[in-house]
């Protein structure tokens, strides 16, 4: 692996030292906000920023080299997610710092892993075996636990499984369309599409169903790129939905508010209203961490994070998130186009396009631009299966990457981020 | 593997939607930003669906109308006042929705696309909105008015500033009738009559007649007219007020002649009139400023004789709005350019330093406009005597509006023709009787209010 240029480093060093910058005003924002005095914030917000310099002078041990922009992306907007959690509870904060390190230690782990291609190759049967019986297990246990379809409560503890699946989904779809031997592989993969789908379906987890489809046909015009056998599934998919609508009306209601949120803005409509209400009150600078009133609305730090980041850090701050993911994408492409084996450009690409896509299923969907699916918003919504889930994803695009080139505008998002940050 | 990596392309269609999204995302924040955030459900601003949070109110004298103190919303002192002033300061729910609270809420919450709401968070209120309203004039007004519903406006016709808006019925914010909603004493309350309010204008409307007639018949003032007490149409019988023999066409107006006035309206025919009423700004939408006004309507029928003489004198299908005809009475007044009538004096820091520029409702010829304004003077001088309105200069027309199973409405309209005095009113007292009862005595005492407080 090639050095890379001094200039590079020192550009990576100044953005980290504004990410840093960024996060340490949002701390004091938190801390000073606070009646009283907390301690344990102070730790959690000193342990995130050391960690993230920790893992900038040793990451290169297990990365292998030592360009971070996807990872200072990453930290930047894990950051904003921790941020918000801090203004709720000090044990949302504390939960939220311990999925980023678990997020991070996913992230080392799988990069590790699937370094070795063979590795992964191995990888699939147990990824995709352990990927059904855990949506099995979610099955059932969701039958019991009633309402909240898709989550699985051990004790106090409870995950999302639809999170977990969805790396192992990207792993299984990038190896088997890599190396398709026979038929057999192609029907066993379709019919472990079929059945994670089916099963997001069953859970009424039509927005993670909807993503896990989506990424299906990435991986598939990846393989192929052939647009007529994509378009010829497409509508078969839609097909199929429009019988679902038919059979189960229900499935429909779920979607009715659509454009018509104004109309029910205190029954189906009640979450994109708040949204759009909240959002618009705070301005280009937002009205401050923790003045918002979205936060009194069900789901605010999860789904309608977005919003809450309008409302509070203003709408500066929720385009600079949003950039950022848009340059995940420009970073997985050219990953990709650098990659040594077109395993890791197709995982590249599924990953970073399965982040695009349910990013913007959430953004435009709390927004009533796409219709309300109820997924998370990657990095930034608190809960720890998203979080370990979105890092998990990134080690696919970080695997991919070959040496290349540093995108220059990476500096001017930071620097927008922080000048919304500042005046928040 | 080439292939693939071409493939990858893909990404950027991606990146090219998301960001066409956020584009569209970003201007419907532009565009619709005042109104999102302004929403009812906003409890930043709203606490249980009313106004908490916001700017205060104050009329041109400074007085107090409305202003927020310790996260609730405090009104003026005196409940008359209060009273008075209710449709033009409006309810704190928005249900008056021309009131200011209201039409105004996005001034009144300080939004703005930079900051959002961030003044009204960290200052605890928003813009203060002063009001060319004077409260101690409404008062007088809603007083005056007694027993009375109705309405009450008053404008310089100089400068369009609307000092004068009283609706009634009207009830008190701080202490809320239990019967609002079911008592018919409060029939039409959420109504602010002087803009959402249309009436049949009777007698005021032969002003209109008259300007059409001015216009179109060139001998108008050469003519005279039989009154028998009724008028045969040929398809009908106009019934006219008294039996005033041979008049003039000066004298029909005096007389307010409804004999002379279906005469005429019948030879200038549907059509004319109707040019005339709509150049008036009859049947059109018409904004006060940023107030929405219902459409005055005017449709004389063109098959009926008979329904074209009765709209012409004001019966019929015609209504009209008393803030559009306030503004007909200022384009008289003010020779030809009738200033909408403006509720609001400053609105925050910019129109402090721009001001707000006055914007002209109602166009009319300067030389209809002198000759109306001589006939309108005769009417008080000839007719209802200086005596109604001591010391005003006042020219104006009363107007009786019949109706099919109520008391008439007493109706008034006029204006002062004093250059330190330049008012015009517009009275409609509801079941009231004579025009030149209840509405010309309200007229008058407003008037004089103002004249002694000026």
């Amino acid at each position: 692996m090639a050095k890379q240029p001094k200039e590079n480093r020192f550009r990576q060093t100044t953005v980290m030292v504004l990410i840093s910058l960024f996060q340490a005003i949002c701390a004091c924002e938190v801390i000073l906000y606070q009646k009283e005095a907390s301690n344990s914030l102070i730790y959690i917000f000193a342990g995130y920023i050391a960690a993230e310099w920790l893992y900038m002078m040793f990451g290169v041990i297990i990365t292998g080299n030592d360009y971070f922009e996807l990872e200072a992306i990453a930290f930047f907007l894990s950051g904003i997610g921790l941020t918000v959690c801090a203004t709720i509870s000090e044990d949302y904060a504390l939960k939220q710092v311990i999925a980023i390190g678990l997020g991070l230690a996913v992230y080392l782990v799988l990069l590790l892993l699937i370094k070795n291609i063979r590795v992964a190759m191995f990888l699939r049967y147990p990824a995709a075996v352990a990927s059904l019986i855990l949506l099995a297990v979610n099955l059932v246990m969701a039958k019991v636990t009633n309402g909240a379809l898709n989550w699985i409560t051990l004790g106090s503890f409870s995950f999302q499984p639809s999170e977990l699946v969805k790396v192992a989904f990207v792993l299984v779809g990038a190896v088997s369309l890599d190396k398709l031997l026979s038929n057999v592989n192609l029907i066993r993969y379709i019919a472990f599409c079929l059945a994670c789908v089916g099963a997001l379906f069953l859970m009424r987890d039509f927005g993670t169903a909807l993503i896990f489809f989506f990424t299906f046909i990435l991986i598939a015009y990846m393989r192929s790129g052939d647009v007529r056998t994509i378009a010829l599934i497409c509508t078969a998919a839609l097909m199929g939905a429009l019988l679902i609508i038919y059979f189960k009306p229900y499935v429909a209601n779920r979607f009715s508010a659509y454009r018509h949120v104004w109309e029910n803005m205190d029954t189906t409509g009640y979450q994109q209203t708040r949204v759009l209400i909240y959002s618009s009150s705070g301005g280009l600078f937002g009205l401050g961490l923790g003045e918002g009133k979205l936060r009194d609305v069900f789901a605010a730090s999860t789904d309608l994070v977005f919003g809450l980041i309008c409302e509070e850090m203003g709408l500066i701050t929720a385009i600079a998130v949003c950039v950022s993911f848009a340059f995940i994408a420009v970073f997985a492409l050219r990953a990709a186009k650098g990659a040594k084996s077109s395993f890791y450009a197709i995982a590249s690409v599924a990953a970073s396009g399965m982040i695009l896509f349910q990013l913007m299923l959430n953004v435009f969907g709390i927004t009533d631009l796409l219709p309300l699916t109820g997924v998370t918003l990657p990095f930034v919504s608190r809960g720890g299966s998203s979080v370990i889930c979105s890092w998990g994803l990134l080690a696919y695009i970080k695997a991919a990457g070959a040496p290349f080139k540093l995108p220059s505008p990476d500096v001017d998002m930071s620097r927008k981020a922080k000048k919304g940050g500042t005046a928040a | 593997m080439k292939k693939t990596v071409k493939r990858a392309a893909v990404l950027y269609f991606l990146v090219a939607i998301f960001l066409a999204g956020m584009i569209l995302l970003t201007v419907q924040f532009v565009m619709n930003g005042s109104k999102w955030a302004n929403n009812r459900a906003n409890r930043h601003i709203y606490s249980g669906g009313t106004v908490a949070q916001a700017g205060a109110i104050y009329d041109r004298n400074g007085v107090t109308l409305a202003a927020s103190e310790n996260g609730k919303r405090v009104f003026a002192k005196a409940s008359a006042v209060r009273k008075a002033v209710l449709h033009v300061v409006g309810d704190t729910s928005g249900v008056i929705s021309t009131g200011t609270h209201y039409l105004y809420r996005s001034t009144l919450s300080g939004y703005n696309l930079i900051d959002g709401i961030y003044s009204l968070k960290s200052k605890g209120t928003g813009n203060d909105i002063t009001l060319n309203i004077d409260s101690g004039a409404c008062r007088a007004a809603y007083e005056a008015l007694g027993e009375r519903n109705g309405t009450v406006v008053v404008c310089n016709y100089k400068t369009g500033e609307l000092l004068v808006s009283v609706s009634k019925p009207s009830y008190d914010v701080t202490d809320v009738p239990k019967n609002l909603r079911t008592s018919e004493r409060y029939e039409g309350v959420f109504l602010d009559k002087a803009c959402s309010g249309i009436y049949t204008p009777g007698s005021i409307m032969k002003i209109i007649t008259a300007a059409c007639a001015i216009e179109n018949i060139p001998d108008i003032y050469m003519r005279t007219f039989e009154c028998k007490g009724e008028y045969k149409t040929g398809d009908g019988t106009v019934i006219c007020n008294g039996t005033h023999g041979k008049v003039s066409f000066q004298q029909a107006l005096n007389e307010s002649c409804n004999c002379a006035f279906a005469q005429i309206s019948i030879e200038l025919g549907a059509q004319k009139l109707k040019a005339t009423a709509e150049s008036l700004g009859f049947n059109k939408q018409l904004y006060a400023k940023e107030v929405p006004l219902v459409k005055s309507r005017f449709n004389p029928s063109a098959s009926s004789k008979t329904e074209l003489g009765w709209a012409g004198i004001g019966q019929s299908t015609t209504y009209v709005n008393p803030v559009h005809f306030l503004a007909i009475m200022n384009a008289i007044a003010n020779s030809g350019t009738g200033y909408a009538p403006d509720r609001i004096k400053q609105t925050g820091t910019l129109t402090q330093i721009i001001g707000r520029m006055p914007e002209i409702m109602v166009r009319m010829n300067p030389d209809t406009a002198s000759q109306l304004k001589r006939l309108l003077r005769s009417n008080v001088t000839d007719k209802y005597g200086e005596g109604k309105f001591p010391g005003l200069v006042m020219c104006g027309k009363t107007g009786t509006a019949e109706l099919d199973d109520a008391e008439s409405h007493s109706v008034f309209a006029g204006f002062c023709a004093r250059d330190d005095l330049p008012l015009s009113v517009v009275v409609i007292a509801e079941n009231a009787g004579w025009g030149s009862g209840v509405a010309a005595n309200t007229a008058n005492r407003v008037l004089q209010y103002l004249d002694d407080n000026r």
